[in-house]
């Protein structure tokens, strides 16, 4: 019985090291600039690797956007649909890679990053990967001009031809 | 000698429809409701500050999107009245006793309901290339829009045929054709999340008119060959063929009353 409270603490001491916290886990990502357009699509590729002696397990993935200059409202959802994963165990040495898919919905300047953090995360910082500074131009959209006379002007011209049509009709079915 | 070659019935019921829908005022009717739909779509594309977001790709892609998607809805608004609406006004039974096989009836009433779509498709000609000019997606537009919506037209103009000939009502068969018709766009306004992932895309691709609208977007929006998602095309292709000779194979047995019962 004397030896139960050292079990207990090796096994505690084990199953410690089976499960690394997050932030022992480091992050990179592929890019650390985008230039692209309003509405394209692009892809960051983010690393996460486990150079711990125990394999890495029960670890989320999160990526997160933010305008560099202000006065830009950002909403992250708008520019990518998934921006949480749940990654598989990454064995003692060993990394995994995520690729996250985004477009690009307002113009300016931004940044892009990734964090990973431990389920049981309570209480500890999640660790960061380096920004991703996104550029995106504006585009050219459309020239207003010249779309009045023709939303007015089409309906115009076909209610003149069923206005005729229908005038054409009442007198050949009216008496006389 | 020389004996005049008659017309086939088709061709007959086909002229006699189409004085009634072009002619009749229904046609033209219509087409006006569906020119002031495009023109508020058009106008908000154009001047809308929100909506002006849209690149003019995109904007093309929507316009010629509403425009088969409309185009749809006047061919099986037509075709949901073409059995059912003479039932209703006790004309079927005339038109039965016509020397013409029943097949050709329904042939040449559904020729006449698909009329409506070159006509709709006419009407947004100039939208397109209002708000293609300038980017070269004009010819695009055109070519893509006019065979999806081709495409749709017939396998929407058989649907509602097919339903006109069983319902007991003309107001059922319009209102079962409608919904239909929602049922089908209805994945259209599922988020871009649930469009994902292999239900999603299988969704996408067994439904004909989520498949068609989509391949109008990868041509016309992403710039893509018209070859390269030609898959998309499958389920339209298959539902054309599959509807239509649904309703030739039903057609002759139309009848007074929905069912064969005299």
């Amino acid at each position: 019985m004397r030896r139960l409270p050292a079990i207990v603490a090796a096994v505690a001491v084990f199953l410690g090291g089976a499960s690394s916290a997050g932030a022992d886990v480091s992050v990179t990502v592929d890019r650390t600039g985008v230039a692209t357009g309003l509405g394209k699509r692009f892809t960051v590729r983010s690393i996460f690797a486990n150079p711990g002696p125990g394999e890495a397990r029960g670890l989320v993935a999160h990526l997160n956007i933010a305008s560099l200059r202000p006065g830009v409202y950002v909403d992250p959802e708008d520019w990518s649909t998934s921006r949480t994963r749940y990654l598989d165990p990454i064995p003692a040495g060993g990394s995994a890679t995520v690729r996250w898919s985004l477009q690009a919905v307002n113009a300016g300047t931004f940044a892009v990053y990734v964090a990973v953090l431990p389920q049981d995360a309570a209480g500890r910082p999640p660790t960061v990967g380096r920004t991703v500074r996104v550029t995106v131009a504006e585009r050219r959209t459309l020239d207003a001009g010249g779309i009045l006379p023709l939303a007015l002007g089409v309906p115009a011209a076909i209610g003149v031809a069923a206005g005729g049509l229908a005038l054409r009709r009442r007198r050949l079915v009216s008496p006389g | 000698m020389s004996a005049e070659r008659a017309a086939p019935g088709w061709w007959v019921v086909l002229q006699q429809e189409l004085r009634d829908v072009w002619l009749g005022g229904r046609g033209p009717t219509l087409a006006l409701a569906f020119s002031l739909i495009l023109s508020a779509v058009a106008y908000l594309v154009a001047t809308n500050t929100a909506l002006n977001f849209l690149e003019q790709r995109e904007a093309v892609g929507l316009i010629v999107q509403v425009s088969v998607a409309m185009g749809g809805l006047l061919v099986v608004i037509a075709a949901a009245d073409t059995v059912s609406g003479e039932r209703d006004r006790g004309t079927l039974e005339a038109l039965l006793l016509a020397p013409v096989p029943r097949r050709q009836i329904a042939a040449g009433k559904l020729a006449a309901a698909l009329s409506l779509w070159p006509a709709a498709f006419l009407v947004a000609l100039p939208y397109v290339w209002f708000l293609g000019r300038g980017v070269g997606v004009v010819g695009d537009a055109v070519v893509v829009g006019l065979l999806v919506g081709t495409l749709l037209a017939l396998e929407l103009g058989a649907l509602g045929l097919l339903l006109s000939l069983f319902a007991g009502s003309n107001r059922v068969s319009l209102a079962l054709s409608v919904f239909v018709l929602l049922a089908l766009f209805a994945p259209t306004q599922l988020s871009a999340g649930a469009q994902q992932g292999w239900a999603g895309d299988l969704m996408l691709r067994a439904n004909p008119l989520t498949a068609g609208v989509h391949y109008v977007g990868r041509v016309l929006v992403d710039g893509h060959s018209f070859g390269r998602d030609a898959d998309l095309l499958v389920a339209p292709a298959v539902a054309v063929i599959a509807l239509c000779a649904v309703v030739l194979a039903v057609s002759g047995r139309l009848a007074l009353r929905p069912g064969g019962a005299r």
